[in-house]
């Protein structure tokens, strides 16, 4: 009888060898992993500079002897925890803007208390972020202020900057910020308007639970949680992979409920009527068009990435009134774009080669 | 070094990344049409439904038992988080006094590194 083709028998040894030392080291290892917390997230040195219900607001301490002149307020999604741009030493983009010579602030969420169920997009949009501005203006003593917008902290940072055309925002930065929200194909799909009752919803629970969002981020790739958990076996033995893998999955399960009216708001306006795409958004009776943002402007999408796909994403660019814009798009998925050891190469260095000449 | 596509355990591992992306295609699929939409949603109202009736049978229990209702909670809650607004408001007036005498405001101010830095292609600094 003749071997299958492609075979290699005389390798087979050498790989069960291999093959067993890596059992035994799943076995070690694996007691290891469930009795031992994983590493320490958003541990950059900050300091709290206000808080309010929902809104932290971080300064982060700065790391080299000189640092540029603008600041940086990284506007995070509402959706999850900030320290994903903080992950671990070598791993963390703040770490990386400070040690570049930026002074990095964040304004970062948590979870909305019961009775901030009733806090509206105009809440966010015309308020916090407002607010969050004018005291990285106090603190830094510069007028000028750059925004970084993560996601739906992008669509926040986009909102604000069409309606405060005047500034104090000097530069603005989305990463994987979706505007065609019809593109958002899955999404639109649980929240067609036939069939989702969101008034029912909202008031029913108030705020919406950080379980029902999970679960709508999951049903994107529904394989994947357990694919990732036969991928987490396997690669035991690899302290970096494990230790990457608790990283981000500890964060991606680290889910935010959200406010009970901006939720409402965010399907109605957004995700059935698409305003901000078609140009007749408005937040708090003040009209938000992306023509009207003028200030230098950079989008950075990723190619692989499943929750915000590019088509939702790719008229952002056009769109954007500001002559001095670009977009960029780098391999990757939604997260690895921002976070992880592809970040490293590949999106920081881009973004502190496009913001260091602005930002003096 | 070992050819991949002779090894059992690489195409093991190629054929678990083969079915996920199958898997989520065809799931992505199925999730597309509006009778899933249908399904999901009427089980997510039934939920919710229940979760809201299950709040106010809670709700009238706690009354019985002479403990505060949520919504005298929340108030509490309300008066609290204004509270801690008028606070921040306060710091905050504090600070731009503080600003404006020059009182300097702690240590953290005063360390701060100079807003001078220049890129490296106009400086010829290398970070």
């Amino acid at each position: 009888m003749n071997a299958p083709a492609g075979l290699d028998f005389a390798g087979i040894p050498e790989r069960i060898q291999s093959e067993v030392q890596r059992a035994i080291q799943r076995s070690i290892k694996g007691v290891e992993y469930f009795s031992t917390s994983g590493p320490m997230l958003g541990s950059t040195p900050k300091d709290v500079l206000h808080s309010r219900g929902t809104m932290s607001l971080y300064h982060y301490r700065p790391m080299s002897d000189e640092i540029y002149r603008i600041p940086i307020l990284i506007v995070m999604a509402t959706t999850n925890r900030g320290y994903i741009l903080d992950l671990v030493p070598g791993q963390s983009f703040i770490e990386f803007l400070l040690k570049r010579g930026y002074d990095v602030y964040m304004l970062d969420w948590s979870a909305p208390r019961p009775e901030e169920k009733s806090l509206r997009m105009e809440d966010y949009v015309l308020d916090f972020i407002p607010d969050c501005i004018r005291r990285v203006q106090q603190d830094s003593g510069e007028q000028d202020v750059s925004v970084i917008g993560y996601c739906f902290g992008g669509v926040l940072s986009l909102l604000y900057g069409s309606i405060h055309r005047d500034g104090p925002m000097k530069n603005l930065i989305c990463f994987t910020t979706p505007i065609d929200f019809r593109e958002m194909k899955l999404f639109s799909n649980f929240s067609d308007r036939r069939y989702f009752d969101v008034d029912r919803l909202v008031d029913s629970v108030g705020n919406v639970p950080p379980e029902m969002i999970l679960s709508s981020f999951e049903m994107l790739r529904p394989a994947s949680r357990t694919v990732s958990q036969i991928q987490l076996w396997e690669n035991i033995w690899n302290d970096e992979f494990v230790k990457s893998y608790r990283m981000l999955d500890r964060w991606a399960t680290d889910t935010l409920p959200l406010a009970g009216e901006y939720f409402r708001t965010i399907t109605k306006d957004l995700m059935w009527d698409n305003k901000l795409f078609n140009d007749t958004m408005s937040v708090g009776g003040r009209a938000a068009k992306l023509e009207d943002i003028k200030v230098p402007f950079l989008h950075a999408v990723a190619e692989h990435d499943h929750i915000v796909p590019y088509e939702a994403a790719k008229h952002l660019i056009a769109k954007i009134g500001s002559e001095d814009k670009e977009e960029v798009m780098l391999k990757g998925g939604h997260v690895s774009l921002v976070a992880g050891a592809n970040a490293v190469k590949r999106l920081w260095p881009k973004l502190d080669s496009w913001l260091g000449k602005r930002s003096t | 070094m070992t050819d991949k596509s002779n090894d059992p355990i690489a195409v093991w591992q190629k054929m678990v990344g083969e079915m996920e992306k199958g898997f989520n295609s065809f799931a992505n699929q199925a999730m597309s049409s509006p009778e899933f939409s249908q399904a999901v949603n009427r089980a997510g109202g039934v939920a919710a439904g229940a979760q809201k009736q299950l709040g106010e049978l809670m709700e009238k229990y706690l009354v019985s038992m002479n403990l505060p209702s949520r919504d005298q909670v929340t108030g509490l809650a309300e008066r609290l988080q204004s509270i801690e607004g008028q606070i921040g408001e306060i710091k905050s007036m504090l600070s731009q006094m503080a600003a404006s005498s020059g009182i300097s405001q702690g240590p953290d101010t005063a360390l701060r590194p100079p807003r001078t830095k220049r890129p490296p292609s106009e400086g010829g600094e290398q970070a």
